[in-house]
């Protein structure tokens, strides 16, 4: 039995480390770490609850927009405010465009090349690149030339001995299945999936003034005025500037990822079966349909499934939810060994692992920055994956025709998709969903305008004065990497307690009280190995969260 | 029996800027919080009403200050009630002692109101408060004005504060002195009031005209 | 190795004594993009158009000089923005540009491969490198809030920094520490040049950064083959040289009295001035009203929210309330503003002196005049 540690996990947000043992060519045992921590939980406590959303954004950027929607509602929620129909439109838009960037960037720029030896694509024939281009899609940049150019361009690159980011990688790996081809083509669309990526998210700028971190989030609405008679609010110039950008958006993913996805899928078709995980799977639900704040209105819906069970969707009841610290470095006033909802948490940090440097972390202790949260005490998995098999276990139409399409080209049943390989199918199809529904939120949105609806803030609760000598509230939010939640407890108008359990809190949750791994660790179990000094095969399971563990943290 | 006579005090360098300041000190307060908190007066967009304001309140800050500083040379110059010496009664004994029984009388633990031809050594000291406060203001004040123009002189001299203090630490603390002057200016106007009137000090004719009611044991 | 801040007598990065290739046109950029990209940088730089060809020059003469990028107590929020880099753009950067040896969230080695490389850069182009550090260092606790590799953010940072030719700190973290250190500051964190004072370091605040900037800052360098000049808060004065408030489209509202009184109503929708909204424009160095951000797309004063004054040492605390003009008087609750506190005072104080009156006026003072004769 050997234990191997792989610090820093890179390609994805964040300070992960995993330490695992390999016994007979596979994992026998796992442990998720996260060793970074910044207390932004506590730095909250005594602010202005208004300012939360400005603080709590940085929480991420990478995932940027997803801890302001989630705070702005729990405030909204604890003083009971609802905000205007465009508003919620708005939001659903910055937040599905969102979604559909970070899953592409994931994609080919975090998750690519475990699947994708890029050295190989200098043995490819342009010509034949070509054809297989052209024969899954009829996107327009598959000439052979165009590939000669690319491959011309690595050629040189790779000629001048200095890789850059791209050396000591795990090239020539015997995992690595894809033809030269194949990865030449995946080269192309790398380096094209870059230029996209920033002209479509212009859309947050235009409608939140920059990304990262877009600035127009307001408790009670956003700060962007709409008036098509102005040049410096919203108007039909820049709501046809976002059209445009939508079906850019649109395109390359039917176009270029998805062809992409089950190409790359198509050839690792034995990862269906590696990295499953703890079974469990929570979706907290987004894209409210209009500004009741009823969960039923959410077009992404909310539940549970158990145990791999997609012919039952249980409800969600925050209250069942908490979290502990016995394997995290924290210490909880109650004691040891109990679990503590949200708005009773407690961010009391108390490092106890081994004076750095360390070779390993002291895993029969505390191990963490990262809490563990549980729902009813079991662990759930949290992300596209699990959005989608609650909504395909509540029947969701548009959903449940996109998986089974997806699985119909592939072959396989809905059993693979508790997967290394269904995670990232899973973040593809729903990638798919949300780029087919952005236009329409966007046409609502015109609909209102041109009906002469201009809200955009309910000002009513906005001066402190107004409001109640205590509150307290939630927000829950569907980002990327799956359920968000925020909690806050205001006191004479500052925040007496602010909690945040994040998506990769969830997956990258080390044990509980009860010594229960959480998912990354619970995922990595029986993943064969074929050379233990390269564990190809621990990063393509990891990688298939897309771990950020900035917003694991906080 | 007591004689009454009355002595030059208060000279004209000394008057004058006491009464501009009070001037300046008045319309900076109301354009400062004008400033601080302004109202859309809902006029056309070819108005310049913060401008004006913002205008009146740098063109007073520049009359003020240099009636500050003319004070500051006059505590050279003028005579010995205006000497800067008045203002720090508690570098010696009989200041110290000066400033007590002062003290005494304001809070009623005394009867005995000390009288002096002066300041008497309270108010010198209070005074001397003021004066900082001033210098203060004129300080944080040019700080905030010469960050318009980061290339100028002046932003090399004040800006220097910048590197200790936040931008906005510095408008909170400009803005906070304002209300330390009001304060002030409660208190001091209550008090030549009380010395005046109640006490007949004479105290409060003499800021205008400069001459003091002299009482005189024979 | 002399690393002074000037940079003039380094023997580091770009030769210019190297053969003038034209690889940009080899690299597949037109001359003509070229030539527009130098334009753009020279007016990022607030430079006259006239050096667009010195800029191109100095740019032609480039072999990619090596940079690590590290991430500490971050948000990956400027690695995000350089993703949004738009000329040149992050692709360009990483094949042609430099040679980006180190950045957790791109390369693809990782755990030991990837720290070899890291170590390899240190060792062999000591003095020579670039460093990009993004992300607050924590002090407390002997560095152990932030690891990477089982070692402290601060030994990292003090061996990398230490033996670079420069360090950019980018993004408000690096800087001046950021988030992690607003009040109470649980990690004890700072910025790089306060963790490595031995370090030369450039401050590209904001949270995150402008990557334009980024750019501007690295083609400054190539061009003029020093760093540029910098403010006391070690940023370049040709990003950080002006106030937001004195380039900011709204200024004329502004200085007419027309503001924003609520989101969404006439002023808003108009594009008045976002100052009663608790705008810090007024307060904040930054080149955003002319820069832009995501392709000069907007800004956020120019899209309806006021600024926040991210690119200020320790914003978090001297610029909250977001929404007040004013910060809170230390040690009162958020409710009680400079001017109700002060307005309090000012009748606190006039209502003691009244009583004071009164007191006085009923008693019967000793060395009073025993005649009423007024002089
Ligand atoms: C006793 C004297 C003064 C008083 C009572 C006073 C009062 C004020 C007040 C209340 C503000 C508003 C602050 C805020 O809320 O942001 C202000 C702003 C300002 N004052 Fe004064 N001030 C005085 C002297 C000066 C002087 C000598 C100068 C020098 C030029 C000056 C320059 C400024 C500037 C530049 C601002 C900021 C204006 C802006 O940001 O648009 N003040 N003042
Ligand atoms: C109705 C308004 C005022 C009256 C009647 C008045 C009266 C006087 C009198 C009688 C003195 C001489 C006091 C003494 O000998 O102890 C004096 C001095 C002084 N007052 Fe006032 N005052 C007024 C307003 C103000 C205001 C608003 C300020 C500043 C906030 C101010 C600041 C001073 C200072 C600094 C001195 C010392 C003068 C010097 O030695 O140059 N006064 N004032
Ligand atoms: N986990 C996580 Fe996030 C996301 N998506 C946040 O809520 O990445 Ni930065
Ligand atoms: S400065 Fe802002 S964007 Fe950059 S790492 Fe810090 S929090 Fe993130
Ligand atoms: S919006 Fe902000 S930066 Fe612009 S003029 Fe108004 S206060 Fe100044
Ligand atoms: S918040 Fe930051 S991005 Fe610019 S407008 Fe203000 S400095
Ligand atoms: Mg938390």
């Amino acid at each position: 039995m050997a234990k191997i540690a792989i610090d820093p996990i890179t390609r994805i947000e964040g300070h992960l480390r995993i330490e695992a043992e390999i016994s007979g060519g596979r994992v026998a045992d796992a442990w998720s770490s996260s060793t970074m921590f910044r207390g932004i939980e506590r730095i909250l406590q005594g602010r202005d609850p208004r300012d939360a959303w400005v603080f709590t954004q940085r929480f991420c950027g990478v995932c940027t927009t997803v801890h302001a929607i989630a705070s702005i509602r729990c405030v909204e929620n604890a003083l009971n405010i609802t905000i205007p129909q465009n508003a919620e439109i708005i939001r659903n838009i910055i937040i599905g465009i969102q979604n559909v960037q970070d899953h592409v960037i994931h994609f080919y720029h975090l998750h690519a090349l475990d699947w994708v030896d890029i050295t190989s694509a200098l043995k490819a024939d342009p010509a034949k690149t070509a054809s297989l281009s052209a024969s899954i899609s009829e996107w327009p940049l598959n000439s052979p030339t165009y590939f000669k150019g690319v491959q011309g361009k690595l050629k040189a690159f790779v000629e001048t001995g200095r890789l850059g980011p791209f050396a000591n990688a795990y090239w020539g790996h015997p995992a690595y299945r894809l033809p030269p081809e194949a990865n030449l083509m995946a080269v192309a669309h790398y380096l094209e999936a870059l230029e996209w990526q920033k002209e479509i998210i212009r859309i947050h700028a235009i409608l939140g003034s920059k990304n990262p971190h877009p600035q127009t989030f307001i408790v009670g609405g956003m700060a962007i005025a709409l008036d098509p008679d102005s040049q410096s609010a919203l108007n039909m110039d820049k709501i046809a500037e976002i059209r445009s950008l939508l079906k850019k958006t649109r395109d390359f993913v039917e176009k270029v990822y998805i062809p992409d996805l089950l190409a790359v899928a198509a050839f690792y078709k034995d990862w269906a079966a590696i990295g499953g995980g703890v079974g469990n799977y929570l979706a907290y639900g987004d894209f409210p349909m209009d500004n009741s704040g009823k969960p039923e209105k959410l077009w992404m819906p909310r539940g549970i499934i158990l145990n791999r069970d997609l012919s039952k969707v249980h409800p969600v009841d925050d209250k069942k939810i908490a979290e502990y610290v016995d394997h995290s470095w924290y210490e909880y006033s109650a004691g040891a060994g109990k679990g503590v909802h949200p708005w009773d948490g407690e961010t009391n940090h108390k490092y106890t692992g081994p004076r750095p440097p360390y070779e390993f972390l002291d895993t029969n202790g505390k191990y963490s920055w990262v809490k563990a949260p549980r729902y009813a005490d079991q662990p759930m998995e949290v992300g596209p994956l699990s959005r989608l098999l609650v909504a395909y276990g509540a029947g969701h139409k548009e959903v449940k025709q996109a998986v089974d399409g997806v699985l119909a080209k592939l072959g396989v049943g809905p059993e693979a998709l508790f997967s290394t390989l269904g995670r990232t199918a899973a973040r593809g199809i729903e990638t798919l969903l949300l780029a087919a529904e952005l236009p329409k939120w966007l046409d609502q949105l015109t609909a209102n305008i041109v009906g002469g609806d201009l809200h955009i803030h309910n000002s009513e609760r906005w001066d402190p004065k107004d409001w109640p000598k205590e509150a307290s509230g939630f927000g829950l939010h569907e980002a990327p990497r799956g359920a968000l939640g925020h909690w806050i407890r205001i006191r004479d108008q500052k925040i007496l307690n602010y909690q945040a359990i994040v998506p990769s809190t969830w997956n990258a949750s080390p044990r509980d009280a009860a010594g229960t791994r959480g998912p990354y660790e619970a995922a990595l179990i029986d993943t064969p190995i074929a050379d233990q000094n390269k564990p190809l095969e621990i990063l393509r399971t990891i990688h298939s969260f897309d771990p950020c563990l900035a917003c694991a943290v906080h | 029996m007591t004689k009454i006579t009355s002595k030059y005090v208060w000279e004209v360098p000394v008057r004058v800027t006491h009464w501009v300041n009070f001037l300046a000190i008045l319309v900076l307060s109301v354009t400062g919080i004008y400033i601080g908190n302004p109202k859309s007066l809902a006029l056309a967009p070819s108005g310049y009403v913060m401008g004006w304001v913002r205008f009146i309140h740098f063109v007073v800050a520049y009359a003020f200050t240099i009636s500050v500083l003319a004070r500051f040379w006059w505590m050279y110059k003028g005579n010995r009630y205006a000497n800067w010496r008045s203002f720090v009664p508690f570098i010696n004994a009989d200041g110290r002692h000066k400033m007590g029984r002062m003290f005494r009388y304001y809070v009623f633990i005394s009867k005995e109101v000390p009288y002096v031809e002066g300041h008497n050594a309270l108010a010198g000291a209070t005074y001397l408060l003021v004066f900082g406060l001033y210098l203060l203001s004129i300080v944080t004040g040019f700080a905030l004005y010469a960050e318009y123009a980061p290339d100028s002189v002046m932003f090399k001299l004040f800006g220097l504060i910048f590197i200790p203090f936040s931008s906005q630490g510095v408008r909170l603390f400009h803005h906070i002195l304002m209300w330390l002057l009001i304060g002030f200016a409660i208190h001091h106007i209550y008090s030549a009031w009380l010395m005046d009137v109640k006490e007949r000090g004479g105290v409060m004719s003499a800021i205008f005209g400069g001459y003091k009611p002299l009482r005189e044991k024979e | 190795m002399s690393r002074t801040r000037d940079g003039n007598e380094h023997d580091g990065l770009p030769d210019p004594a190297l053969p003038p290739p034209t690889v940009w046109e080899e690299r597949g950029i037109s001359r003509r993009d070229f030539m527009k990209f130098c334009t753009a940088m020279s007016a990022a730089l607030a430079l006259p158009p006239a050096f667009a060809p010195k800029i191109a020059h100095a740019l032609d003469q480039v072999k990619r000089p090596t940079l690590v990028w590290l991430e500490f107590q971050d948000c990956a929020g400027n690695t995000e923005a350089l993703l949004r880099s738009s000329h040149p753009t992050v692709a360009e950067l990483v094949l042609d540009v430099l040679s980006i040896d180190y950045h957790e969230t791109i390369m693809a080695a990782a755990g030991h491969q990837a720290e070899e490389a890291l170590a390899k850069v240190t060792k062999e182009q000591k003095g020579k490198y670039l460093v990009i550090v993004e992300g607050s260092i924590p002090m407390k606790d002997n560095g152990v809030y932030c690891c990477v590799g089982g070692r402290t953010a601060v030994d990292i940072a003090r061996e990398v920094c230490g033996n670079a030719f420069a360090t950019i700190a980018v993004g408000s973290c690096a800087a001046y520490g950021g988030i992690p250190a607003a009040a109470p500051n649980p990690t004890g964190a700072v910025g790089v040049k306060e963790a490595v004072p031995e370090a030369t370091v450039i401050n590209l605040p904001g949270c995150p950064l402008n990557p334009d900037n980024l750019t501007a800052l690295v083609v400054h360098y190539l061009t003029f083959n020093k760093l540029p000049a910098v403010d006391s808060h070690g940023r370049p004065l040709f990003a950080y040289g002006k106030r937001i408030h004195d380039a900011c489209e709204r200024r004329p509202h502004f200085d007419a009295g027309q503001y924003v009184e609520e989101w969404g109503d006439h002023g808003h929708k108009k594009g008045y001035c976002l100052y009663k909204m608790g705008c810090k424009g007024p307060a904040t160095w930054h080149n955003c009203p002319t820069q832009r951000y995501n392709m000069k797309t907007s800004w956020p004063v120019g899209a309806g929210h006021g600024c926040v004054g991210c690119s200020e040492p320790l914003f978090w605390d001297s610029m909250t309330p977001f929404y007040r003009r004013l910060p809170n008087v230390p040690g009162f609750g958020i409710e009680s503003t400079a001017d109700k506190i002060g307005a309090g005072l000012a009748v606190a104080t006039a209502a003691a002196f009244a009583g004071h009156g009164v007191i006085s006026g009923m008693r019967h003072d000793k060395g009073k005049p025993e005649d009423h004769e007024e002089a």
